[in-house]
């Protein structure tokens, strides 16, 4: 009975029943997309088997596939088309909070030599000798007190009680969400209650509190996390990515269960933090800044874009919003006049990092690095933007005067926010004398001369495109012959085929 | 460090050497003399002045008069007096230590040490090592004697002289420090070794000053080699001061410029001076024609003329001859009169022979003081020529009669420095020098100031007048005329000279002078055009172009990743202080700095640990060069890509550009802006293009005016205007990051062959055309027999014979090859010129050094692009090696993207 233990059904079954949902969202990524047939039907057998208790109600339960978002967060607009009660969502998640639906998480369980994982990990630790942090992919949250065990034991085996190795493991935060709560998270992140630290034998010491990406662990008073040893169990997925940025002054090891290996080598990953650390500084010399809403789901969006927007704004940058689902480089191709975009979306989805992009995709938390002034790039980074929303003290602008220096072009750039806002102010006479003068000047210039980042708003940039939708030079007033359109697929026209034998 | 020492009233017997002579008599003068030194203002080291005034306060009793801040002052209105020139020259050639002589005059270093001292080269790294590392100024206050000043012709406005003298690097890695002393000076003295002769720096810079229109003279230095080294005869010597004269010559001949006039030089015409630095003398032909002259009783300038040339002048027969008579004692006017009586004097001194000494001088009527009589040998002949030949009195009298002073300089400069029409008002104030006018300031470059962190904004006032607390418009280099781009209004805090050794703020500082100025530092780089602040149509001076470029680049990381913030703000502080030096970020997240060579970048980083950087340890980078991507043959077939809805395809090739064509690219002599009839022409004739696809040209790329560009082939196709600007767009990003290593194109042209749209317009946009434009051009790069290009270094070399077999073998290990081997007439000397690939050029002087047992001194200057013959494509291989390797430090894939992701089939 595999599916019942993966798929947690019956679990789910009394999850419905003891909240008395009646229609039920099933959101499943792609890759699960071929069991939703079987989970539907066995969740349904559980369901109706258990039905004597509330005789005359009829679960309705819905499978969602396809989400226009990242599939690990809640699909909540798609569950609300459906008037559904709650989502049950399987596999990978970012457990990011939800806004409106309660959410039971199953998170799958993925195989794992737990043996084999604690004595790689308690080696390399030995070695190390530094306190040691477990955190865990959620798809192997099911063996957490296992790996625990087994750990504890193998580190004491060859060095006796001598030099005991300090151990913290994460937990997973929760499985089942609901939206009242997150009116705690999103207003502080530590606020939860102290209960969930999971230290043995430290109850009674004062604990700090770290969660990311679902998971949460507590470590005593006056140990810096710094100093620990992280050691991740899963695969090098979005989650990892997400705990080498936000932990990037930690060593970090990954135990890969599917190999069973250990890999201590995390550099491309660490190179991911100085990448993107470019993209900040690229980011600065953007004049047109796209904004993608790349969720709805997450509490707190539609606060986060507005203090974008606002945060943008007030940079003298120009800003548009854009909801496009997934970004994709022929979606944000189509918009070449924004010379960055900022990606609004959960903490695992939001680094989105192709040569393929035109334009670099930053997140929030890059952003508010970019368009204020003099804040800096410290190291520090946060991926959630709850906790940026909390952590970001938006009033950093100090009153430094001084030109922007921009190491892309190796010298001080211009800086719009000063004069552009006495621009603004102008009367409307001045303005529209000014706005027609501009008119000119653009179209005085080469059409040719297009490249990023010069223009300042989009009108501008189309202004001096060398296409402006109408072909008025044609030089002939007389209608064109009439001719006879091609056949065939997209692919490959009828009238190419030969000709293309005879290109090539 | 800037100290600055003014004096007035200095009595006779102080310079005794200066005054009291008979053929040159100048007025009861005072010398001002300033110091500034352009790289840091800390405290000046205590050495030069110091020693020196043991050596003056002995000598002077009722002189020392401070000189005031508006005496200096007064004498900046007098635009007619000033001579603002540069000392340039090939590395090694004297230039620091004649500007030392020229000190020395002054009193500021002792008489005995003036040519050991460097006194303007301030940094200690710079002492250590023995090269100027940056341009240095020192302001001489001169005043000339009526009597001296009969001849000159010029306006002038009494006979107080303000010289403002800069003296400046020789070794190519800081040529762009010449740039910008050449940038705020008029005139250049052009230094050049009577031995080594015309080099290949002497040879740039001396371009370099043409091409600003700066009017040069010239100094053959290092005379006393000739005397005590060689021990050349009368005939042999003037043969090998003609021959660097002529080389000179030849150079400036082909800037033949009716405004400038003739810039060549000629020693008859008292253009041409010849001093030994080391040894603190110098002199002109003007010196020995006033002597002889009286004696002769013939004018001035007409024994100018016989003193050099073909005139030859036998004392047997006291007559003067075109040709030499054969008579053994006939000999040229120069051997005869110049050369001869020098090197017989040096000769006394040198044999200690006194009593034959003192009636010759006497002769000349030079007369030493007692304590000097008690000198010996080098010392003696030391104080002898000095006193007989000062070198400050020669080279000054040059630069004030030869050289152009402000007001005459700007009418001809004013076409070189300004970017707007030549009749506005700007144009105007400065082609006439006008305190009254419009401001017009360059500033030319950033100096550390004291206090760390901050910077003097240094450069010059062309036009009007910069004041303390006065509003200025900053003009950047990018600029844009009507935009509101790299364009501030800030006030000047202070306006700044140097006095003694601290700075002094004056009121204002008018047109035609130098300046610095404090508080605008946060909004300049490294150069900027200000004017007032109500001048919005003026057009800012034109950028300086440089000689060299930042070929070599480093990355660093700090040690501790915290300390991030601190090395940003150093990087800032370095990219400021240094013309050349580019401070930026790779894709990969790494802070690049880029420098000339390799010494530059060594220098760039000690500044940035030792000043800009608070303290925190850096890590760097092996230095890395940057490659270019091209093409060897036209694309094997015509590749395809479909856009993403697959219902766009673009067809393209891509094939290398015509010899040459990349590199008029590169000069601006082809580019966007062209007017496309020219650019046609240009095409047709010389690079065999047809006339109508040289106007079906869409773009040049990367930054619009790359050297690659892509070409409208297509016939017949439907909407393709509409997709163009989206093709430009991948065509941008394709360039700037070429489908091998990412790094840019260079010299390929690519044809867009064919094109089939969709007919909706929403499927053809630029979301399925400008991905597509950039996978069709790798498609195409990559068919057409990729190759990349390195950086290559000109190498001139220096060396006697014995030094040559050890220079071949360091160069063939090295992948370099000799172009040309040419001894110089009349030494033991080969020039050699070499081509050396940049990568190879790492560590390459010091082994060189060490192969010729310090004989060879290489100097690089980066020459051209050179392909490598190997594939890239073909695993194994060097350039398919090299790729790996930038691929890797770009933390990019290893392997390079194959073609088949590229291209599609139909």
């Amino acid at each position: 009975m595999e599916l019942e233990s993966n798929y947690e059904i019956s679990r789910t079954a009394s999850f419905i029943r003891s909240r008395n949902f009646t229609r039920v969202a099933l959101q499943f990524p792609d890759e699960l997309l071929k069991d939703s047939t079987r989970v539907v039907s066995a969740l349904r057998d559980k369901l109706c088997s258990s039905e004597d208790n509330a005789s005359d109600k009829d679960v309705g339960l819905y499978v969602m596939a396809d989400t226009t978002y990242g599939s690990c967060c809640v699909d909540e607009v798609g569950a609300s088309h459906i008037n559904a009660d709650c989502v049950i969502h399987y596999g990978h998640t970012c457990l990011s909070p939800t806004s409106t639906l309660p959410a039971l998480f199953v998170f799958g369980k993925a195989p794992i030599c737990v043996s084999n994982c604690s004595k790689n990990l308690s080696n390399y630790a030995l070695t190390s000798g530094k306190p040691v942090v477990v955190l865990l992919g959620l798809e192997y949250a099911y063996a957490i007190q296992d790996i625990k065990e087994a750990f504890t034991i193998e580190s004491s085996k060859p060095h006796g009680s001598t030099s005991k190795l300090e151990l913290y493991c994460a937990d997973v935060i929760r499985s089942v969400m609901d939206p009242s709560e997150n009116v705690k998270t999103s207003s502080g992140h530590l606020g939860l209650d102290g209960s969930l630290a999971t230290d043995q034998g430290s109850s009674n010491t004062i604990c700090t509190l770290h969660s990311i990406g679902g998971l949460s662990w507590s470590l005593p008073e006056g140990r810096r996390i710094e100093d620990c040893l992280l050691c991740w169990v899963g695969a090098d997925n979005a989650a990892f990515a997400n705990v080498v940025l936000t932990f990037n002054g930690c060593e970090i090891v990954r135990y890969d269960a599917a190999e069973n290996r250990l890999v201590t080598d995390v550099s491309h990953q660490r190179r991911i933090l100085k990448r993107r650390y470019y993209l900040v500084e690229k980011a600065k010399d953007a004049n047109i800044i796209g904004i993608l809403v790349g969720t709805l789901g997450v509490a707190g969006y539609l606060h986060m874009i507005n203090q974008m927007k606002g945060l943008i704004t007030r940079a003298g940058k120009k800003v548009y919003t854009l909801v496009m689902g997934k970004p994709n480089p022929a979606k944000l191709a189509n918009f070449p006049e924004c010379d960055v975009f900022v990606y609004v979306s959960c903490a695992q989805t939001a680094l989105l990092d192709s040569k393929e992009f035109l334009s670099p995709v930053i997140t929030p938390f890059e952003a508010m690095i970019a368009f204020s002034r003099g804040s800096q790039w410290t190291g520090a980074y946060v991926m959630e933007f709850q906790n940026l929303m909390t952590s970001f003290p938006m009033e950093l602008r100090d009153q430094l005067e001084e030109a922007r220096f921009s190491f892309l072009q190796g010298g001080y750039v211009e800086d719009f926010e000063l004069e552009e806002t006495s621009e603004e102010n102008e009367d409307g006479t001045l303005a529209l004398v000014k706005a027609t003068e501009k008119a000119l000047q653009v179209s005085d210039k080469d059409p040719k001369s297009i490249i990023k980042g010069t223009a300042k708003s989009g009108a501008e940039y189309l202004a001096s495109r060398s296409y402006h939708g109408l072909d008025i030079q044609s030089n002939s007033s007389l209608p064109e012959p009439f001719l006879i359109g091609r056949t065939g697929k997209a692919s490959g026209y009828e009238d190419e085929k030969s000709k293309q034998q005879s290109l090539s | 460090m800037c100290f600055h020492l003014f004096w007035e009233q200095v009595s006779t017997s102080f310079f005794p050497h200066v005054f009291g002579r008979p053929y040159i008599v100048y007025g009861s003068g005072f010398v001002l003399l300033t110091v500034w030194d352009k790289m840091n203002c800390k405290e000046p080291k205590p050495f030069s002045f110091a020693s020196a005034s043991s050596t003056f306060t002995r000598s002077v009793s009722n002189v020392v008069v401070k000189f005031t801040v508006d005496g200096l002052r007064r004498i900046m209105d007098y635009k007619h007096n000033i001579r603002n020139m540069s000392v340039i020259a090939h590395v090694d050639h004297g230039k620091s230590t004649l500007t030392d002589s020229l000190v020395a005059a002054a009193g500021i270093i002792a008489q005995e040490v003036a040519g050991d001292v460097r006194m303007t080269d301030t940094r200690a790294d710079e002492a250590e090592r023995g090269i100027t590392i940056k341009s240095t100024g020192i302001s001489l206050y001169y005043e000339m004697s009526d009597e001296s000043l009969k001849s000159y012709k010029g306006e002038r406005q009494g006979n107080e002289y303000l010289i403002n003298l800069i003296d400046s690097p020789g070794h190519v890695d800081f040529s762009s420090e010449v740039t910008a002393a050449l940038r705020i000076t008029d005139g250049a003295l052009v230094v050049v070794d009577c031995v080594e002769g015309v080099c290949v720096q002497t040879e740039t810079v001396l371009r370099q000053a043409l091409g600003e229109r700066i009017r040069p003279v010239l100094t053959v230095n290092k005379m006393d080699r000739c005397f005590l080294e060689l021990q050349v005869d009368g005939e042999e010597a003037y043969q090998t001061f003609q021959r660097v004269i002529e080389n000179a010559n030849v150079i400036m001949a082909t800037y033949e410029d009716p405004l400038l006039g003739d810039v060549q030089v000629y020693p008859e015409k008292g253009t041409v001076a010849f001093s030994a630095g080391l040894h603190g003398w110098a002199f002109t032909l003007t010196n020995f024609a006033k002597m002889y002259a009286s004696k002769f009783g013939v004018d001035e300038s007409k024994m100018m003329e016989r003193l050099w040339g073909e005139n030859f002048f036998d004392p047997a027969t006291k007559k003067w001859t075109t040709k030499s008579t054969g008579s053994a004692t006939c000999k040229r006017g120069f051997v005869q009169f110049c050369y001869e009586p020098i090197k017989q004097i040096i000769n006394t001194c040198m044999n200690d022979q006194k009593d034959k000494l003192w009636p010759m001088l006497q002769k000349l009527g030079v007369t030493m003081k007692a304590e000097e009589k008690d000198l010996m040998g080098k010392a003696l002949m030391k104080r002898v020529m000095q006193t007989w030949l000062p070198a400050s009195s020669a080279l000054l009298e040059m630069m004030i009669f030869h050289l152009p002073s402000p007001a005459t300089a700007q009418k001809y400069r004013v076409e070189n420095l300004y970017e707007g029409p030549l009749d506005d008002q700007y144009a105007n104030a400065i082609r006439n020098c006008d305190p009254e006018g419009p401001l017009m300031l360059y500033v030319s470059k950033m100096i550390p100031a004291s206090d760390k962190g901050r910077f003097f904004a240094f450069g010059r006032v062309f036009a009007g007048k910069v004041q303390t607390g006065l509003k200025v418009r900053i003009m950047g280099p990018n600029y844009v005329p009507g935009e509101k781009k790299d364009l501030y209004v800030k006030s000047v805090q202070r306006t700044v000279i140097w006095m003694g050794k601290k700075q002094e703020t004056v009121e204002d500082v008018p047109c035609g002078n130098t300046v610095a100025m404090v508080g605008l530092d946060q909004f300049i780089t490294k150069n900027a055009t200000l004017t007032n602040e109500k001048e919005t149509d003026a057009h800012p001076i034109r950028a300086m172009k440089f000689s060299v470029s930042p070929v070599v680049r480093v990355a660093v990381q700090c040690k501790v990743a915290s300390d991030l913030p601190k090395l940003v703000e150093g990087l800032k502080r370095l990219a400021k202080s240094d013309p050349m030096v580019v401070c930026t970020i790779e894709e990969s997240g790494e802070h690049i700095i880029a420098g000339a060579g390799e010494l530059h970048l060594e220098i760039c980083l000690k500044d940035l640990v030792d000043d800009f950087m608070g303290g925190a340890e850096i890590i760097k980078s092996d230095p890395v060069v940057s490659f270019r991507e091209t093409v060897l043959e036209k694309s094997c077939r015509i590749v395809m890509s479909k856009s993403p809805n697959k219902h766009n395809r673009l067809y393209m090739e891509a094939r290398p550009m015509e010899e040459g064509l990349a590199e008029a690219i590169d000069d601006g002599r082809i580019g966007p802006r062209d007017d496309p009839k020219v650019r046609a022409k240009i095409l047709s004739e010389e690079f065999g293009w047809d006339k109508d696809l040289a106007k079906k040209i869409w773009c040049f790329g990367p930054e619009t005016t790359g050297p690659n560009m892509v070409v409208d082939m297509c016939k017949g196709v439907q909407y393709l205007n509409e997709i163009k600007d989206s093709v430009v767009a991948g065509f941008q990003w394709a360039s700037k990051e070429g489908a091998l290593a990412e790094e840019n194109m260079r010299g390929i042209c690519f044809e867009v062959c064919d094109v089939v749209l969709h007919a909706d317009a929403i499927h053809r946009g630029g979301g399925q055309v400008i991905p597509t434009a950039r996978r069709v051009i790798y498609a195409s790069q990559l068919t057409a027999k990729p190759r990349l290009l390195e950086p290559v270094y000109l190498v001139e070399i220096q060396a006697p014979e014995q030094a040559l077999g050890g220079i071949y073998s360091v160069l063939n290990q090295k992948r370099g090859h000799v172009f040309e081997e040419m001894q110089r007439p009349g030494t033991p000397l080969y020039n050699i010129k070499a081509y050396l690939p940049v990568i190879e050029s790492f560590g390459f002087s010091g082994t060189l050094r060490a192969a010729t047992s310090g004989q060879a001194f290489p100097q690089c200057v980066f020459d051209h692009w050179d392909m490598m013959s190997s594939d890239p494509l073909e695993s194994g291989s060097q350039a398919a090696n090299l790729v790996t390797e930038i691929r890797k430090r770009k933390g990019l894939k290893e392997q390079m993207t194959p073609l088949s992701e590229f291209e599609d089939k139909l």
